[in-house]
């Protein structure tokens, strides 16, 4: 059971048992603990907390870590830093504990130990003194281990300092839990590292905005996000760079965040394309009681493809205009979404179906190769086979009529068979006495039926070639 | 600004000359502007589609963007990039809208933006206001279009023309009679806005995909071919190898 303010007050402490507690209190409010929903709400705290720091992490169940090296003097100094977060935290209406210290372990057992109000800053170097006071709990041990301490008398993380490291490691059940132990003391006095996993990779080119008066008309956002872009695509034009994915977030005041992505097939810099691209989507963000800070990210950075563009699509060595093709795609794929612009690839495979496969575009250009020398191909293929019931069959030839979806048609004319070999490589052989699908050959046929329309069938398997039951039919593609 | 830039304002363009719309039988499909092609009836989308590249595909380099609606593919699949002409400066992007009102917006996207030099667009409708403005991007950024419809389009429409395609028995095969042979379609004009005396004309149309030629066959020649004698059950001969 965990317990907020109000109720600790009136002595009711995580822990207790429901039905104490309401003993003590009869008309108490109580409410089932969902870890998925604190875990949302943590998640989305952390995403609002980037505007302090990018790299912001979670600790636990209910904390979160940020590294702000470097962020500091952006505030005004560390002190500073700690208490304008707290004071955010307090505006959007959440009750914290905050601590800064040199390590991410002196900073747990601080923001664990002290009080509400107070932002303790605990300089870099100087954890053993300033930890020495706090009590054991606050050391990110398990509950095992605390027991164990507190038998011995050891509930100041100060207590720890003198004590010889083997004879308390040998007091523990295991040597693990007695080395757990001393990883988190050191952790904590810096002597040992401590790796940082943020909750998303820091961004390689970000811009800030802050709003001096919330924001919160839709031709506001659109003024930001204009600013913001033309101050990245400087910065990465100073760089010689491009950035493929750009991210738009907006920090409401009231502790929440609503983001945009878009992507581009190739790297871009230029602010007009990339707000086109914003524009289909800079509706979703929800200006709710006023925005105060306005953030725009680029990832995927890459070099830009300099020198003269050609005059024309013609003009250029490969017939088209690559960037001009990946700036329609982008604004395709911004209002399409993700994945709507394709492109076909040869694929070494030998089923007909499978000859061919669709890639989302990203800015390559096919390479130039000539085709296998292949048998009639129809102009439309089918997603995937269809199967067809064959009325009348001779066996080694093409069906004298068919029913593909629920018509019946009659043969005249038949061309044929090629024959394509399976793929015996991606089949796994059945194991002994057991029958598994085994590869078939495909014989495949061009048939004209008494309408005058053609199209591409195939049998798959040979009769007698015991390999499971007669062979079936399917209709593969359709010609002209 | 950049040449795309201008381009797609449409305040410069490649210069060529006038659309003078010839009064024979493409009759303008091909040249920058708005044409449809719709089946006759359910089932002759290859066709459709066979006649599409036949036509103008055949020359055609740089980009192509093929818009397809999302139910089309999967009733009738795909175009393979086999069955397209081998062109070695041909990129074709396909783009799969889920609604007919999305295909045609991404249709004009892809005239206006100056990079695409054929626009085709399979889509399940479309009406006049989205025909007209198609025909006006196209003219003016000098970008073939072709829509390619269902045999359920009627109406009105501000293309070109509207053809309407049928399979018909293929030509007989020189080599194996029991073989199909040259494919052909019936293509009828239903509207031409260029030479309106043109409309309800009827073609008999070959394809040889060896010599690259859509030829217009005779009446008498375009008939179905002899049913062959169906009194020895193994009719089909086959070909060695």
């Amino acid at each position: 059971m965990a317990a907020n303010a109000p109720a600790r007050a009136v002595g009711i402490e995580p822990g207790l048992r429901l039905t104490d507690a309401k003993a003590t209190l009869p008309d108490l409010l109580c409410e089932e603990i969902d870890r998925a929903a604190d875990l949302k709400a943590l998640t989305a705290l952390a995403a609002w907390m980037v505007r302090f720091s990018p790299l912001v992490a979670l600790d636990g169940e209910d904390g979160l870590m940020m590294e702000t090296t470097g962020c500091d003097h952006l505030f005004g100094g560390e002190a500073a830093l700690v208490s304008g977060m707290s004071d955010r935290l307090v505006q959007a209406g959440h009750g914290h504990r905050i601590a800064m210290g040199g390590t991410p372990g002196a900073a747990h057992a601080l923001a664990r130990a002290t009080g509400p109000g107070e932002h303790p800053v605990l300089p870099s170097g100087r954890e053993a003194e300033g930890l020495a006071h706090l009590p054991m709990a606050t050391l990110r041990l398990s509950p095992e281990a605390l027991i164990l301490l507190r038998r011995f008398g050891l509930t100041r993380i100060g207590q720890l300092y003198d004590i010889d490291r083997k004879a308390l490691t040998r007091r523990f059940r295991s040597r693990q839990a007695g080395d757990a132990v001393c990883l988190r003391l050191d952790q904590a006095l810096g002597r040992r590292a401590e790796p940082f996993a943020p909750l998303r990779p820091p961004p390689e080119h970000v811009e800030y905005l802050p709003c001096p008066e919330p924001l919160t008309s839709s031709e506001g956002i659109s003024d930001g996000l204009q600013q913001l872009t033309e101050r990245l695509c400087s910065a990465l034009a100073v760089q010689g760079l491009g950035a493929q994915g750009f991210m738009f977030s907006a920090f409401r005041s009231d502790g929440a965040t609503s983001a945009v992505t878009v992507n581009a097939a190739r790297p871009v810099r230029t602010p007009a394309h990339i707000l086109r691209l914003f524009r289909e989507k800079i509706s979703r963000i929800d200006a709710g009681f006023g925005i105060d800070l306005l953030m725009l990210e680029a990832s995927r950075t890459g070099s830009m493809a300099s020198g003269s563009r050609p005059l024309s699509g013609d003009l250029a060595g490969t017939g088209f205009d690559a960037q001009a093709v990946s700036g329609l795609a982008d604004r395709i794929t911004a209002r399409l979404g993700e994945g709507s612009v394709m492109l076909t690839v040869r694929h070494a495979r030998r089923p007909p179906d499978k000859a061919e496969r669709q890639v989302a575009y990203a800015g390559q250009v096919p390479e130039v190769e000539a085709a296998p020398i292949l048998g009639p191909r129809p102009v439309r293929m089918l997603n995937r086979p269809e199967q067809v019931s064959v009325m009348a069959q001779v066996p080694d030839g093409p069906p004298l009529q068919f029913i593909w979806r629920r018509r019946l048609r009659k043969v005249l004319r038949a061309d044929g068979p090629e024959r394509i070999a399976p793929e015996w490589w991606t089949y796994l052989p059945p194991a002994p006495g057991e029958r598994g699908r085994l590869p078939r050959t495909r014989d495949y046929y061009r048939i004209e039926d008494s309408d005058g329309r053609r199209y591409w069938v195939f049998r798959e398997g040979l009769y007698g070639d015991d390999r499971g039951m007669d062979p079936e039919w399917f209709v593969q593609g359709l010609f002209a | 600004m950049d040449f795309a830039n201008l381009k797609a304002k449409g305040l410069v363009r490649t210069a060529m000359a006038p659309p003078a719309v010839r009064a024979e039988f493409p009759f303008g499909l091909g040249e920058p502007g708005l044409h449809e092609i719709a089946e006759s009836a359910y089932g002759d989308r290859a066709a459709a589609t066979g006649f599409l590249l036949a036509a103008i595909g055949q020359g055609v380099c740089g980009a192509w963007v093929w818009v397809r609606q999302t139910s089309i593919v999967l009733d009738t699949g795909e175009v393979p990039e086999a069955a397209l002409p081998g062109l070695s400066s041909r990129l074709r992007l396909t783009v799969q809208a889920r609604t007919a009102q999305a295909g045609l917006w991404a249709a004009e996207e892809a005239v206006v933006s100056g990079a695409a030099n054929l626009v085709i667009a399979e889509v399940e409708q479309s009406d006049f206001t989205s025909s007209r403005r198609l025909t006006l991007a196209s003219t003016r950024h000098g970008v073939p279009v072709v829509l390619v419809l269902p045999y359920s389009c009627e109406g009105a429409t501000a293309a070109a023309s509207r053809w309407r395609l049928a399979s018909r028995p293929s030509a007989p095969n020189r080599h194996d009679p029991h073989a199909p042979g040259h494919p052909r379609w019936r293509a009828v004009i239903e509207r031409c806005r260029a030479v309106p005396s043109a409309t309800g004309q009827a073609f008999d149309l070959e394809w040889n995909d060896e010599t690259l030629s859509l030829s217009v066959v005779s009446g008498l020649a375009a008939g179905p071919a002899a049913p062959p004698a169906a009194t020895d059950a193994n009719r089909f001969r086959l070909r060695a190898g």
